[in-house]
């Protein structure tokens, strides 16, 4: 049994706090490079982070098509269980989303970055995340002092109601599948959308503020971010945070808005699987070009061959 | 890959790649010094590997804290393992159960070995079972045959799960089963099913002689147990928990180490271990 195959490696991170299990998925020069001090410079690593799938695979494992894809074109890419999720020796934090709405991975995930730096012979790296995890990696991204840029999937800005009572849990079980269900949310969803258009530009009394200072301070410092959207995002029906963000990203903002048709929340489906593929190796090649890297590789490659 | 789960109890789990035909199966091998069995957790398929990721891993570590070594892994094109999820088969998966299962038999020190299945897995570890591999079996909620668990996932996807899926997407599970005997592809929860793997799973059964119960194998006379677990023992299986739901089936593992320590004849130190 092996711990490294041809385009593969799995890693156990253990310098600091916990001890996070990886996948590395290896570019066509991560052999040549080892032998080469000079393959580190700039050479960019995407990070995958945990959504709240349980997993680092991710839904129909998406993340594994994606990490193998950005390596295949050039960019390492690194997918790790945080604590709580997948193959990690933590239990799940008691709740998830509070948790992680809180930006509590972001230490974990800025001492694992420097760690993959080390020993994955890369300048840098791109977080990118689903969802929740999305909403870890911009919480990361200000103390990570590798991160040269966000890819985020669905990210959402607000906190979730506080727990509904437990006549209104009996009550909303029941018309789980029912017609009438579909016509509250209905009717719901249009209050929402009525009550934004009055709110205008201010924020909902339940956005995640924290998470937006952080964003605000990211966008104005010129990162590269791209953000996916599947149409089906409904979450932000109340108030749109993706517009409200990019108008108050700042003149030198590099945020790059992409919208999927026909793509689900997970972007696990084959459209959106492909699409985020594409949009996102076409980013990372503008924003983090191989040009360089590329003729160290094939120098290295000729003068082994002499 | 090594991680030292536990300085006391000194749980090693090591993670690895296994050759198959065209393939790296994931596994992880979570050790014990001087184990007293073994068993070759054999798991959900695809979308359902997921759902049971937690518990099933817990159920291993519980094992290997009561000194029982324990191998589990990922089918070739599913999780982390390599391979194409759509070019698979049925009968690619049995193999991946066999190999793993010669491997994990061949281990020394020579100690009894448990074929453990859930769900799809239990069909495959049933199999194996009949064909020789172990001394013992315990399956969890083995489906009658393989369809009947594509089923249950498909009509389970085509429901509540779609409430994120964009309308155009949304079709009720019957146009997917016509498009699966028409021999199309489908995409379910992001695997692409195959007509020809809708096809083949009528024909992946439980051997004819197994009934729910507690048993003995009619041939051999090796221990057999047949569970199917109800909604309490989910995520395992079906309805599946929503991520903030945890939950505790510790009970589902201590009922089932009774009988796993008396089927393997067990002496009584393997049942005082460091478990949960």
């Amino acid at each position: 049994m092996d711990q490294v195959i041809e385009k593969r490696e799995l890693f156990v991170l253990n310098g600091t706090g916990a001890s996070v299990r990886g996948t590395f998925h290896k570019t066509r020069n991560d052999d040549s490079l080892e032998k080469s001090s000079l393959g580190a410079r700039e050479r960019i690593g995407v990070l995958f982070l945990n959504s709240l799938s349980q997993t680092r695979a991710g839904k129909g494992d998406s993340s594994v098509y994606w990490a193998d894809s950005f390596a295949q074109a050039g960019y390492p890419s690194f997918r790790i269980d945080l604590p709580g999720f997948g193959d990690s020796e933590d239990e799940t934090p008691k709740d998830l989303l509070a948790f992680i709405n809180r930006g509590s991975y972001a230490k974990v995930i800025s001492a694992k970055a420097k760690e993959l730096r080390e020993r994955f012979n890369i300048s840098g790296v791109v977080l990118m995340g689903l969802c929740a995890g999305a909403v870890s990696a911009i919480h990361a991204a200000p103390v990570v002092s590798e991160c040269r840029g966000l890819i985020l999937l669905d990210p959402y800005f607000h906190l979730p109601p506080s727990k509904r009572s437990k006549t209104w849990g009996r009550l909303s079980d029941r018309l789980q599948q029912s017609a009438l269900r579909r016509l509250i949310k209905i009717a719901s969803n249009r209050v929402k959308y009525i009550r934004a258009l009055f709110l205008g530009g201010r924020l909902p009394s339940n956005s995640n503020f924290p998470l937006l200072t952080c964003w605000k301070q990211l966008a104005s410092t010129s990162l590269p971010i791209i953000i996916f959207r599947a149409p089906t995002a409904t979450r932000d029906r109340e108030f749109d945070y993706i517009n409200y963000n990019l108008e108050h990203a700042g003149q030198d903002n590099q945020v790059v808005l992409k919208m999927i048709e026909g793509a689900d929340h997970t972007f696990a489906n084959r459209l959106g699987r492909a699409a985020v593929r594409q949009e996102t190796e076409n980013w990372l090649s503008a924003c983090f070009p191989l040009i360089g890297q590329e003729e160290c590789c094939l120098d290295i490659a000729s003068r082994e061959h002499e | 890959m090594k991680i030292q789960r536990s300085a006391k109890a000194c749980l090693v789990e090591e993670a690895r790649y296994f050759p198959v035909p065209g393939a790296h199966l994931y596994t992880v091998l979570h050790q014990v010094t001087e184990p007293l069995a073994r068993v070759l957790l054999i798991g959900p398929l695809a979308s359902e590997r997921h759902f049971a990721y937690h518990p099933w891993i817990r159920w291993a570590r519980y094992l290997a804290a009561h000194r029982i070594e324990v191998l589990r892994f990922d089918y070739r094109g599913v999780g982390e393992s390599t391979g194409v999820f759509e070019e698979m088969s049925f009968e690619n998966w049995s193999e991946d159960v066999h190999l793993l299962g010669e491997w994990i038999a061949g281990q020394t020190p020579r100690v009894p070995l448990l074929l453990h299945g859930l769900e799809v897995g239990a069909i495959l570890a049933a199999r194996s079972f009949n064909q020789g591999l172990g001394d013992a079996l315990l399956l969890w909620s083995p489906p009658a045959n393989a369809n009947l668990a594509l089923r249950s996932s498909l009509l389970q996807w085509a429901g509540l799960e779609q409430l994120y899926e964009s309308p155009r997407n949304r079709r009720p599970a019957s146009e997917f089963i016509r498009r699966l005997e028409e021999d199309s592809c489908i995409e379910v929860q992001g695997y692409l099913w195959s007509g020809r793997l809708w096809r083949d799973s009528f024909m992946w059964a439980l051997p004819g002689t197994m009934k729910e119960g507690s048993s003995h194998d009619e041939m051999s006379k090796r221990p057999v147990k047949i569970s199917m677990l109800s909604r309490d023992a989910a995520p395992l299986v079906k309805p599946h928990l929503m991520y903030d739901e945890l939950k505790d089936i510790s009970w589902l593992y201590s009922d089932n180490f009774e009988w796993v320590a008396e089927a393997l004849q067990l002496p009584d130190r393997g049942r005082n271990g460091s478990g949960d």
